[in-house]
């Protein structure tokens, strides 16, 4: 016997809203949330916009100034997503047993604080202008704020919304990159599932806007170079895409078995039927075109879901705007869904926030929740030129109203790892 | 509907002790010792100038095809390919879709040495000019070794090896990884998603920047003088702990899969608990809540009274605080020493290897099952009165035991704990 799982609570902090309702709003009315990046001087650069938050404020979420200082910029994201999805399911009045109650995130790599390092490695440099190892430790690591470490684990975005709800139930991280919050909610389910835990906060967080990621993530050549309006770089499936757009934020769920939030009385969302990941190894950054894995991965999250074809409404999709995922994730939904993959809206969050990386697959399942729960559907905006290899319903430029009553959310990593989540409108 | 077993068919080791299974496992009934002065760049004028490494690195065949490689990678891989060849299970040619990957994985190492150009040309009296230092990062920078280097991509490139292309999931909850990794991965055999999953742990922090961060935390001995002494788990004079580098990867299968194919089986993994501490980011609760709540789920899940359980492998990182806190919690649920089975900490001989201790130790425990022997705590020469259990000291024992516990407790708070059976058939 397996429990259901249901969705009762969500939070996030997106780069065109502060809040989860304010990016809903955005999002249904199709604005974006990117431009040029602020947060450094990108002058000069090849890549100059992002999908930044802007506005922020973290200590109205953490109130003790020394946890704030171990707090990298995902920490505070995850951490301040998580404080909003309590509240919104009702859970800040009256938690939830301490040892029934877990955590599971999606982060990513370390982030690069280059003016901390930069620092340590120019006061390591010996006369010649080498870096110097025993100068590093004579003088240079002096120079790293003592608790760098704790500010970069991954793992301290869980660890720190652990300690701030008194979560001691399961804890996880996982760092698959692009898949890492959709693969983190899809263990939260499993561990809800077999009844380890009432309930789960899951999610993703991550922010790789630095000066350091973006040149790696230029160099790998999947991020966009192309010279429009910010607002117009991002565009999912549409012929003149030449990249993705990095973004940053956290978006976290609350998960909880069907029975808790009865007992309860909590609102229930949605609820999550089904999960599946595969992997097929290709290109360090390239997907394997026929999209196997990715046929693979939503095959599976279906069949868990004991879920056909005909009755997905809506696929909330990885779209992430390069050449080589929107056209294999198209050609994948083909193979999957045969004569009707026409006739299953889908569309790409992507083209408004950007890529998310640890956090994009827990956005586009909230805003598969959210579709369920409003009768609308997001868009893909950007889509002005129709690409003749993909041409599906990407709900091109203006929000739907339907009807919405099961959606398949995609995540598919550089790498080869894919995951995929059905969740479903909640009949009781 | 019965309940899918899982069982142990293959092991894989790359330890500071050595490449392989078979000799890990006669240098730690030696106690032989894998700590000495770090070689890998200079240390000379560092407060902590010892670890664990792995000497020298073992070279993959990734290592033509691939223009670089990280370390976490090239450690899956070895003690991956061991454990997959150990199993067999590539001549019984699985449906590849019914194969997973889950690994705790830690990054590749955090090396500084390539931002010093771009630094150094972007560095305009005092201040850094960032868009100098990303237009000259272009220039000079590999895009694809930054790529290389990031968590998930061991677990890619171990399923790339050999052709697993069913649920690939790497995951970071600190020290707990490894046995995390097996333990979710325990889940997945039993929920049906997959048949087999190689699991386990990969992981070094033997660089420059992480040896200075858990110095500066005051986490790791500071015993240069006498490096192979310096890890002692339980000891009175135990200091910190000792950074290590390496994987374990077990092949765990179900065990219907397992039978069918004729495949020999090492051991049953029946146990699985996971819980968090919620205290603090830097230390473990000092009540031991966490790690006593996690030892009970993982005995309940196994249906097993405390009694059954004849060996612990500890956590046991050489730290004041978790040698203390570990100690109590078994007390509390094991009862004193006599009634409490044996505890040791491998962590004496090869040091902590963080996100791939956990899987090395399940290696151990697995040896420990089918050998009916103990690894050794070595350099325990100072009882402390606090930890008061028995911990094996310094020399294996012979053991009568069904069943050995798995203990990992995280940096951060996470508490993970396998049970694992012998084998009977």
């Amino acid at each position: 016997m397996t429990a259901r799982v249901v969705v009762t609570g969500y939070g996030a902090v997106a780069p065109n809203g502060l809040d989860a309702d304010a990016f809903w709003k955005s999002t249904v009315e199709g604005k974006s949330g990117i431009e040029t990046i602020r947060s450094f001087d990108v002058s000069g650069f090849p890549v100059r916009v992002a999908g930044e938050v802007r506005g922020f404020d973290a200590k109205k979420f953490v109130s003790n100034p020394k946890s704030l200082k171990v707090m990298g910029k995902n920490i505070r994201f995850g951490v301040a997503a998580a404080q909003m999805a309590m509240e919104n399911a009702g859970l800040r009045e009256r938690a939830p047993d301490p040892t029934r109650f877990g955590v599971t995130v999606g982060s990513g790599i370390v982030p690069t604080d280059v003016e901390e390092i930069g620092a340590a490695v120019m006061a390591s440099l010996d006369e010649q202008g080498r870096f110097d190892v025993r100068r590093f430790g004579e003088g240079g690591q002096k120079q790293l704020f003592p608790l760098w470490l704790l500010k970069h684990l991954p793992n301290m975005v869980a660890a720190h919304i652990s300690i701030l709800h008194n979560a001691q139930g399961p804890n996880n991280t996982i760092t698959t990159a692009c898949s890492a919050s959709t693969q983190a909610i899809g263990e939260a389910f499993r561990i809800l599932a077999r009844g380890d835990a009432d309930v789960m906060l899951a999610g993703g967080a991550d922010s790789r806007i630095d000066p350091l990621s973006l040149v790696a993530y230029t160099l790998l050549g999947a991020v966009s170079t192309a010279s429009r309006p910010p607002e117009k770089v991002s565009r999912p499936f549409d012929r003149a895409r030449d990249g993705f757009v990095l973004g940053e934020g956290a978006a976290m769920l609350v998960l909880e078995t069907e029975a808790h939030a009865r007992s309860r009385g909590a609102t229930i969302l949605a609820e999550v039927t089904g999960y599946g990941s595969s992997f097929d190894a290709y290109g360090i950054t390239k997907p394997e075109p026929e999209g196997r894995g990715a046929v693979q991965a939503m095959e599976r999250a279906l069949k868990d879901a004991r879920t056909a074809t005909d009755e997905v409404d809506y696929i909330s999709a990885h779209g992430t705007s390069t050449v080589l995922n929107d056209k294999m994730e198209t050609v994948a939904i083909k193979a999957l869904f045969r004569d009707r993959a026409r006739r299953v809206p889908l569309s790409s969050i992507k083209s408004m926030i950007g890529h998310l990386i640890g956090a994009a697959g827990a956005m586009e399942f909230l805003v598969s929740v959210l579709a369920i729960r409003d009768g609308v559907v997001p868009p893909t905006i950007n889509l002005d030129t129709p690409d003749p290899d993909c041409d599906l319903d990407y709900v091109p430029n203006t929000a739907r109203a339907m009807k919405v009553r099961c959606v398949l959310s995609n995540s598919f990593g550089f790498g080869g790892q894919n995951a995929a989540l059905v969740v479903r409108e909640f009949r009781g | 509907m019965t309940e899918r077993r899982v069982v142990v068919t293959g092991l894989g080791l790359v330890t500071p002790l050595g490449t392989g299974v078979r000799r890990n496992w006669q240098r730690m009934l030696e106690g032989a010792s894998g700590v000495g002065t770090i070689t890998r760049f200079d240390v000379s004028t560092m407060g902590v100038r010892i670890a664990a490494e792995v000497r020298p690195l073992p070279r993959v065949p990734e290592d033509a095809r691939t223009e670089w490689l990280g370390i976490h990678s090239r450690f899956a891989l070895v003690a991956g390919r061991e454990a997959w060849a150990d199993s067999g299970l590539g001549d019984a040619r699985p449906d590849p879709r019914r194969v997973g990957v889950f690994l705790g994985s830690g990054k590749g190492i955090i090396d500084i040495g390539w931002l010093v150009e771009p630094l150094k040309a972007a560095m305009r009296a005092g201040r850094l000019d960032y868009a100098e230092l990303m237009r000259k990062g272009l220039g000079e920078w590999s895009g694809d070794r930054r790529e290389q280097e990031d968590y998930h991509r061991s677990g890619g490139h171990l399923a790339a090896a050999v052709g697993a292309e069913g649920p690939n999931w790497v995951c970071i909850t600190a020290c707990a990884a490894g046995n995390h990794a097996i333990g979710e991965a325990y889940g997945a055999i039993r929920h049906g998603e997959v048949d087999a999953v190689l699991a386990g742990g990969t992981h070094s922090q033997i660089d420059l920047m992480s040896l200075s961060g858990y110095a500066t935390l005051g986490a790791l001995s500071p015993n240069n003088e006498e490096p192979e002494k310096a890890s002692r788990p339980f000891d009175r004079k135990r200091d910190g702990f000792i950074l290590g580098e390496g994987a374990g990867v077990l092949v765990l299968e179900e065990y219907g899969h397992a039978r069918r194919r004729g495949a020999r089986v090492r051991a049953e993994l029946i146990g699985y608990g996971n819980t968090a501490d919620a205290y603090r980011v830097t230390d473990p609760r000092p009540d031991g809540i966490g790690a006593e709540n996690a030892m009970r789920l993982a005995l309940a899940s196994a249906r097993l009274a405390p009694s059954d359980v004849q060996y612990i492998n500890a956590h046991g990182t050489s730290t004041q605080q978790n040698d203390l806190m570990e100690t109590e919690a078994i007390k509390r649920i094991f009862g004193p020493r006599g009634t409490a089975p044996p505890v040791s900490s491998t962590k004496s001989m090869i040091g902590h290897l963080i996100a791939a201790a956990g899987a090395v130790e399940a290696v151990a425990c697995v040896r420990a099952l089918e050998e009916q022997v103990l690894p050794p705590t070595i350099n325990l020469e100072h009882p402390d009165p606090a930890c008061d259990l028995d911990y094996v000291p310094n020399r294996p024992r012979e053991a009568k035991l069904a069943h050995a516990m798995n203990n990992s407790f995280g940096f951060g708070g996470q508490n993970i704990v396998t049970i694992f059976r012998r084998f009977e058939g």
